[in-house]
């Protein structure tokens, strides 16, 4: 029941009923097109029966050598598809570019610390992963973590956390 | 080039570092102080001119920049040895654009261009010029003459691009795509492709010319490897075998596609348009195509025979019944939609009767009922049944309420969706008032039940049963507009409120009070309400419909003046960005976005909506300065004296409307912009058609009319003022035959906007003015004609036409309109009941002819009175035309004592309902809430509500939802209505008197004549 596609800009005139959502930002256009000009894999919307819009994510690849990763900008889910796992889908599919099409290091996000449902779910998220099924991948991990740990004060001044959502590949000499 | 040898534009690099630094700090004086110093060094130096231009407009200083850019240009142009570089002309180009002078950057790429024939950089930039100028054609010429040059594949893609522009978004013909095409093949025959967007904008140019064979072959070749994911080349491969008629290879494709995805509901649709040699979800979009596409799928079945129909339909079966028996997670919906597709299709062949549909919508519901989406799901099935068939279903369903889940909050979702269908089916609009009011408490009591589920989430977080409110919401809107009882329009405000204090956040509650509030004539809570939303950005073009057109006939002019401000910037800022962006998609190689990112804003440029906001927003400043004569001038000058406005006027009839609004989110009782239900009698309706489809004419008829208004405005205004200077020196012709002509025109267009010729429309304006057919003539375009009866009365000051037309005598045109306005404005103000007892009204038609017909009245009577008055430089005056002064300023003081006196009737309604006790108006809207003791009428939900939440169990409810609870007041809320309703009312009542004012002082001046 749900179509997972290519974000495209006549959807920015279709999300409405997911952005009213108090914790879902509405980014001025040149945000949203210039992710859609330079990520346009990394942009994607899940689509319900009569096309409308259950719920879409939107992310990069960046970084400079070992930080080369996947990073989400934004997922969201309209209410009334939540509690379906979707969000969780289309982390999936975000993390699948990530590796297969970018060879991306690790996934991660920036989350409001204010937005307290979010950070459980990402938590879950994380806790039920295997990290590439060994302990390596947890130290891994945890250096990540590290370089990264603390709060991030953004240019939107909003406090967020960064959560590394998966670590895809090895990098070596790690 | 340059900076390879630490130069910046000729300068050494150190030199110019601080500029740039002070200008990102946003140190402009500092920025400009440093750059003087530096072209005391380098007086030629046009990079240094560029960057003293740059920072004088981002002073503002826009007159000083554009003579320093073009100086920069004239010494670049001169300078015929030294360099001519891309940082020169990127800066120059910078400000030119910001400037609005696009094409001088143009000339500059091109000057340098001409002069550099094989820099790569500096093409590079022109193209961009040309990206931005969206010059389809030179982008071509440019991108291929840099093809030549280096060869690169990029630079084949953006010619290819700018080609398919110009078939797609130009006057460029379809030929032009076998251009590209032959450019494509020559370049993958010597070069392959290494972009999957190349491959995919190359299989594009041949489908566009139904090149599907070939196109097919490119894709499953060699270079359909470029395409990683594998769904996407199969969808690509599904829809070009469908377009080249190959129903069965398609089938094949898109059930591949099911096996790997099987939620995917589009490619499921496809596949059993396949099967069913069906090709009606191919057909093209255009840029009018509705945003949100009617929920019916449109199918084509009458072209199979029986046999094919039943073969293709049980081997669609076979699949879905295997895509189910694969499902071990039981959460994948697709498969179990697919089935009632199936049934659906059948139903409509007529292979099967609606039992079979409905047994698959009972199934979908004892596995799907539950979650909130049920409804918007099985919407276009329930669409095919006939009314009798829905309420067998229903009834059917109904049954099933007793086999509720035993998990709790399963079971809430599985009651919340029977109630949901029951709306969805119509079925609310067929119970009686007993029943409606039984339902809505049966609601409340559910949502009360179930609130302890909500108990340890977080605020943030939807909560378990949040819709109930609004179905309740509904239901007592509905009760109100069947009952005129105005009790039960407090309780649905009171209940979303009530929800809103139990949490804030629920945007749906917000929007359904906002409309609320509206109606009620409070609309500084609607706006506060809108406000609350956080409409921003784009949501502006889809969401700003929920309270754009109450605030336009609104007598709150700043709050109107910022959402119409707010829009137009977001709007005009995407126009001016925008080309930026799709430069942006041709750096990144992603083509198709170049596409589409021009496609979108063409789009949005043609929004209806954003042509409204650009009619309005001067009209709202002809509005605002309506009372004072030289104010309302610069403006009129500002606006080129509408001559733009006309212009728009006569183009709109051929111009593309888009229509984005998105009215999901609309109230039932308002379900587009157009419609109010609550405003007419009660009517039992089933279906609330909330597309945009089928305003198109209304739309266009609104522009063009109003868009016509600035210039009337300011030609009634010059016809005023000449008509006595020199009117009898010329022996009693035309003062200003121009003037005189053009309005006539325009009053020909507008009486033929109307629907009638302008002399019909005179009678019917003279007829009503004699109380002859008293207003029904005018039908619901009151303003309209009120407007035009005043620009009728200007013309004929000028032109004295009106009596050769049949209308009326010399001053007629004055008693004409004074009469008008003061029957019609009067008429309502006496027949008005307080704002407090009786919701919507004619309070907001009021507002607007107060500020509208009334207001260009006004001016037209300052225009007299000006002209009237004696000035030291001119001549003295001849007998006649003292006597003809003298006529004309009996005519003005009857209208000014005309007009004064409306509105100080108006005022004085105004004054009294604002000065009436608070207490006693709170009373009112409490008292309509309190119950009879019959256990009837309105008041019951709330009390329901209050009851069971009068003594929180703070272990059940969690602290949270308890502290909420305490805080509830609903004299609060009574409180914040008249608040609300006393804002509007006072803002109105400051517009009277402020013209009161205005017109008394005019007679002052009169009086000396």
């Amino acid at each position: 029941m749900t179509t997972i596609r290519r974000f495209c800009c006549n959807d920015l005139l279709r999300f409405a009923s997911v952005n009213l959502d108090h914790l879902t930002e509405t980014f001025n256009m040149s945000f949203y097109m210039t992710y859609l000009a330079r990520w346009p894999d990394y942009f994607h919307v899940a689509e319900g029966p009569g096309k409308r819009i259950m719920g879409y994510i939107m992310g990069k690849v960046e970084g400079q050598g070992e930080s080369w990763h996947g990073h989400v900008t934004a997922v969201t889910v309209a209410p009334e598809y939540r509690r379906q796992q979707l969000a969780k889908k289309l982390m999936n599919l975000l993390e699948d570019i990530s590796d297969k099409i970018d060879k991306a290091y690790f996934v991660d996000l920036f989350v409001r610390a204010s937005n307290t449902p979010a950070i459980k779910m990402y938590e879950k998220m994380v806790a039920k992963r295997k990290w590439l099924g060994c302990q390596f991948g947890r130290e891994l991990l945890t250096s990540y973590k590290s370089a990264a740990d603390g709060q991030f004060y953004l240019e939107n001044s909003f406090f967020c956390h960064q959560i590394i959502l998966t670590v895809l590949n090895w990098i070596e000499g790690i | 080039m340059a900076s390879k040898f630490g130069l910046a534009g000729g300068i050494p690099e150190r030199r110019v570092r601080p500029i740039w630094d002070a200008i990102d700090s946003r140190q402009f004086k500092n920025a400009l102080k440093i750059t003087t110093t530096l072209l005391s060094k380098h007086p030629h130096s046009p990079y240094a001119l560029a960057l003293k231009a740059l920072i004088l407009e981002r002073m503002g200083k826009s007159d000083e920049a554009l003579f320093v850019c073009l100086n920069a240009k004239e010494l670049l142009y001169k300078n015929e040895s030294l360099l001519m570089d891309d940082l020169t002309l990127s800066t120059l180009q910078i400000v030119f654009q910001r400037l609005d002078h696009l094409e001088l950057a143009t000339s500059c790429y091109e000057h340098a261009c001409g002069k550099f024939p094989n820099n790569l950089e500096l093409m590079m930039g022109l193209f961009n010029c040309y990206v931005r100028e969206y010059s389809f054609v030179k982008q071509q010429q440019t991108a291929i003459k840099m093809y030549k040059l280096v060869g690169e594949e990029r630079f084949l893609l953006w010619a290819v691009c700018s080609i398919q522009l110009q078939v797609l978004c130009g006057n460029g013909g379809e030929k032009l795509l076998l251009l590209a095409e032959g450019l494509l093949k020559k370049h993958v025959a010597s070069h392959s492709l290494h972009e999957p967007e190349a491959l995919i904008v190359y299989i594009s140019i041949l489908e566009q010319q139904a090149k599907f064979g070939d196109a097919l072959e490119i894709l499953t070749g060699k270079l359909g490897s470029l395409l990683m994911i594998e769904v996407d080349k199969l969808r690509i491969q599904g829809k070009l075998l469908a377009r080249a008629g190959d129903y069965a290879a398609a089938a094949n494709v898109y059930q591949k596609i099911l096996e790997l995805c099987a939620d995917d509901w589009e490619a499921f649709l496809h596949y059993l348009g396949c099967l069913l040699e069906d090709d009606s979800s191919w057909s093209k979009e255009n840029i009018n195509a509705p945003i949100h596409p009617t929920k019916f799928v449109e199918c084509k079945l009458t072209h199979l025979t029986d046999e094919v129909f039943d073969s293709c339909v049980s081997n669609a079966s076979a699949f879905v019944q295997k895509l189910q028996g694969e499902e071990s997670s039981n959460s994948l919906r697709n498969p179990y939609l697919a089935h009632l597709e199936i049934e659906r299709r059948k139903y409509l062949f007529g292979k099967n009767n609606h039992d079979d549909l409905i047994e698959g919508l009972l199934q979908y519901y004892s596995r799907f009922g539950h979650l909130a989406c049920f409804t918007s799901d099985v919407e276009a099935f329930i669409q095919v049944l006939s009314p009798e068939k829905k309420m067998e279903f229903l009834d059917k369903l109904m049954k099933n309420s007793n086999a509720l889940s035993a998990v709790p909050t399963k079971a809430l979702g599985q009651s919340i969706t029977l109630l949901k269908t029951q709306e969805l089916i119509g079925n609310m609009f067929r119970l009686s008032v007993g029943e409606l009011e039984a339902s809505a408490l049966q609601m409340a009591e559910l949502y009360c039940k179930n609130l302890p589920l909500s108990k340890d989430l977080d605020p943030q977080e939807s909560m378990h049963g949040e819709e109930l409110l609004s179905i309740v919401c509904n239901v007592l809107v509905q009760l109100f507009w069947r009952t005129r009882n105005l009790g039960y329009f407090v309780e649905a405000v009171m209940v979303l409120e009530f929800g809103l204090t139990i949490r804030r956040y629920v945007w749906q509650y917000k929007i359904l009070l906002l409309h609320l509030y509206s109606h009620f004539c409070a609309l500084s809570l609607a706006y506060e309400r809108y406000k609350s939303l956080d409409v921003k950005n784009i949501l502006m073009e889809t969401v700003s419909h929920h309270i754009l057109p109450q605030m336009l006939v609104s007598p709150l002019w700043a709050d109107l003046s910022n959402l119409l401000k707010d829009y137009l910037k977001f709007m005009d800022d995407h126009f001016r960005e925008s080309a930026d962006l799709t430069f942006l998609a041709y750096r990144h190689r992603n083509y198709s976005k170049v596409i589409e990112f021009v496609q979108f804003k063409d789009r949005l440029q043609h929004s209806n909506q954003y042509l409204v906001a650009r009619v309005e927003a001067p009209i709202l400043q002809l509005k605002q300065s309506a009372d004072n004569i030289e104010e309302e001038e610069s403006i009129l000058e500002s606006l080129k004296c509408g001559i733009d406005f006309v212009e728009l006027s006569n183009e709109i009839g051929s111009k593309v409307l888009t229509f984005n609004e998105d009215f999901q989110s609309r109230p039932w009782w308002t379900p587009t912009t157009e419609k109010n239900y609550l405003l007419g009698p009660f009517e039992g309706i089933s279906y609330y058609p909330k597309e945009n489809l089928g305003r198109e004419a209304n739309v266009r008829g609104t522009i063009e009319r109003k868009s016509l208004l600035p210039r009337m405005i300011y030609l009634s205004i010059q016809s005023a003022s000449v008509l006595h200077k020199d009117n009898s020196e010329i022996n009693g012709s035309l003062a200003d035959p121009k003037t005189s002509t053009e309005l006539r025109t325009l009053l020909e267009r507008y009486a033929k906007l109307l629907g009638f010729s302008l002399n019909d429309a005179i009678d019917v304006v003279v007829g009503a003015s004699r109380g002859l057919n008293p207003f029904q003539a005018f039908g619901s375009d009151v303003i309209d004609w009120l407007n035009f009866a005043v620009f009728l009365n200007a013309w004929n000051l000028n032109s004295h036409e009106l009596e050769q037309l049949g209308g009326e005598c010399m001053h007629g045109g004055w008693h004409l309109v004074n009469s008008l306005l003061e029957n019609y404005i009067l008429g309502k103000v006496r027949s008005m009941e307080p704002l407090i007892h009786s919701p919507q009204g004619d309070f907001p038609m009021l507002v607007q002819i107060a500020t509208e017909p009334l207001a260009w009245h006004g001016l037209v009577i300052q225009s007299c009175v000006r002209s009237c008055l004696p000035s030291g430089k001119k001549k003295k005056k001849s007998g006649s035309v003292d006597q003809s002064i003298s006529s004309l300023s009996y005519a003005i003081r009857d209208a000014i004592q005309s007009l004064c006196g409306t509105l100080e009737e108006v005022a004085k309604w105004l004054q009294d309902q604002i000065n009436s006790p608070e207490d006693k108006k709170m009373d009112n809207l409490v008292s309509s809430l309190q119950r009879n003791g019959q256990g009837e009428g309105p008041g019951q939900v709330l009390h329901l509500l209050e009851t069971l939440m009068s003594s929180p169990n703070e272990t059940v409810l969690g602290n949270r939802i308890s502290e909420a609870l305490r805080s509830w007041s609903p004299v609060d809320v009574a409180r914040k209505i008249v608040t609300g309703q006393c804002t509007v009312l006072s803002e109105f009542c400051r517009i009277c008197k402020s013209k009161i004012k205005s017109l008394r002082a005019l007679k002052q001046q009169l009086a000396q004549v």
